[in-house]
This record gives C-alpha cells, structure tokens and sequence, in this order.
C-alpha cells in the first residue's frame, strides 16, 4: 500500500514515516505541499494521502479539495495543529475522512490509519 | 544565551544580572578556573540573519532563521535516533542468534540473555518515543509563524499609515489561528477530534 504524506516541515514527514514503518506501511512518497503533493499523486500508485493543512504555496484544505474534485474514493487523513471545532468540520466538509490534531500519539496515528482502510 | 552573546558580554566586560540559584551557581563559576570556550558550530555562520534596515523586518528574518536552524537541528537529533535505532535492531539480531547457540542453552544463561533482550527492547521504546516527541518541532514552528503573521500586519499598517517602505512578502505558509493550547495532551487532542467528528456524521446522517 502506497502513502502519499504531504507536509512542509521534514521532521514531521520523518516522524510519520517512522510511525508507519513500525505499523507495517513502508511505501511511503512525499511531497512538501498541496502543489507538490499534488504532483506525486499524479505518478500514480498513491492508496492514502495523510496532509497537513497549514504549507506555503498550496495548503492542505485547497490540496483535498483539489484531489476530491478529481478522485472521490481515496482515503485522506488530515494531520494538523489546527484544533478548533470549526477547523474540523471545514475540513471533513471539503473531503477529508478523519482528523488527527498534533501533537499525537503513534497509537492514535494506527487507529484513525487502520479504521479508514478497514 | 547563545555563544554570541556570550562572545559579545566577554569582550563588553560587562555581567549578566543574575538571580536565586543562578546567582550562586554563577559565583561558584566565578570562583573555578574558567574553561576553554566551546567551539563554535560550524555551520552557525552561515544561518545568521542579516541585519535589515526595517526593524521588523529584522525580527522576521531572525524568526525565520530560528525555525529553519530548527528544522535543520531536529533533523540531525532524528538522524543519531534512527542510527541508534538501527544498532539496537543489530543487537536483538545478535542476541536472537546468540540464544540458538549450542553453548547458550543452559537455563541461567537463557534467563539472562532474556533480560538483556527485554533491555534492548526498552531502549528501542524509547527510541520511538523520543522520535514522536519531536512533533515539538512543528508546533513551534507553527507557533512562530502566527507571531511572524502578527508581526507582517503590524509591518504592513505601519507603512501603510506613513505612506512609506515596502509591504512584507507574500509567500508564506497559511497560519493556525487555533493551535490547541499549550500543554494539552495527545489524548486530549484525540477525545476533542473524535467528538467533533462524530457530531458531524451523526448531523450528516440525519
């Protein structure tokens, strides 16, 4: 299973690569924005996207909302510092399948992974 | 304070105030032969600011550098993590051989390999643990981009209301307006996501 992780800061990307890699996930590409992202999700492959929201050139809410208007099934795990009630429902509104807030815990990582690609 | 600093107040001659606890810590460090100053870096150079002329702008630039040194440490501090959690890997291979071995059969020395076996998953743990801990980096660097955003309005209503200098850049990230309050737990995070969630399917479904 291949997983697309989009973020702007490295150590994050690194962080949940680590955590995916003790899960059992190793197919792992990157991107470090929404454009990026965008980018790497259109050579294929990609089974899950888990994004940020806040990256400069495009952010992660017009990244999901871009990839929903072209492919509605793919399962998005959205993993922000964002935390407000409002932020979350803007962002299950534009598409995203469930909603992790930083900082979080390895468990809660596989539980929100393994309830959207069960 | 950084080594510059601590540059800067040995050629000034002057003392920093000191306080308590420091304060004696401080005389006691007085009184002791003063050790040889620590090298610096040798990439601190090259991630100093430059000073700019707008004094905001200044700051901008200094907290920019701050969170890309940041970034740039925090990845250094995950590359000693993974190396030492690749040699931890070599050991549990080593010891899971070493248990085979004919001469290790007897029960002392399968107890203790045992033991060392549990050590060595521990220290993997906190290997793992430290890494997640880590995600420090981002939310304050996140937390440093809302004052940046903060300090760019200032910035730019200033040269807006003098009619003056230039409006800061425009290509940053978007900033959290909302970045659960320092302190909060992991678990904490998660219960007040999930509740979110659930209350937006339960009024989708109805």
């Amino acid at each position: 299973m291949k997983i697309l992780i989009v973020d702007d800061s490295s150590t994050m990307r690194r962080i949940i690569i680590n955590t995916l890699s003790r899960i059992g996930y190793t197919d792992v590409v990157e991107g470090e924005n929404g454009k990026s992202g965008l980018e790497k999700l259109g050579q294929g492959g990609v089974e899950m996207i888990i994004t940020d929201w806040n990256m400069p050139e495009m952010d992660g809410l017009e990244f999901v909302k871009t990839v929903r208007a072209q492919n509605a099934g793919i399962p998005i795990l959205m993993v922000t510092t964002n935390a407000a009630k409002e932020d979350i429902v803007e962002a299950l509104q534009a598409g995203v399948n469930n909603y992790v807030v930083k900082p979080f815990t390895p468990e809660t990582l596989k539980e929100k992974i393994e309830s959207l690609l069960g | 304070m950084d080594q510059s600093e601590i540059d800067a107040l040995l050629a000034g001659g002057g003392k920093p105030a000191k306080k308590g606890k420091a304060a004696s810590k401080a005389a006691e460090a007085d009184r002791a032969p003063a050790p040889p100053p620590p090298p610096a870096p040798p990439s601190a150079p090259s991630v100093r600011a430059e000073p700019h002329k707008d004094g905001s702008g200044h700051v901008i630039s200094e907290l920019d550098t701050v969170t890309s040194v940041t970034e740039r440490e925090s990845n250094k501090v995950m590359d000693q993590l993974d190396q030492i959690s690749r040699l931890v890997s070599r050991q549990q291979q080593l010891i899971t051989d070493m248990m085979r071995h004919e001469g290790a059969q007897s029960q002392g020395v399968q107890k203790a390999i045992h033991e060392v076996m549990t050590a060595s998953k521990e220290i993997q743990d906190k290997v793992f643990e430290a890494m997640d801990l880590m995600q420090f980096q981002d939310i304050t660097r996140q937390k440093l981009e809302r004052i940046v955003h903060h300090l760019r309005q200032i910035h730019d209503y200033i040269v807006d209301l003098l009619g003056t200098g230039l409006k800061s850049d425009s290509e940053r990230p978007s900033i959290s307006h909302t970045i659960a309050q320092t302190g909060t737990t992991p678990d904490e995070n998660k219960a007040h996501a999930d509740a979110v969630i659930e209350a937006f399917k339960t009024q989708k479904k109805g």
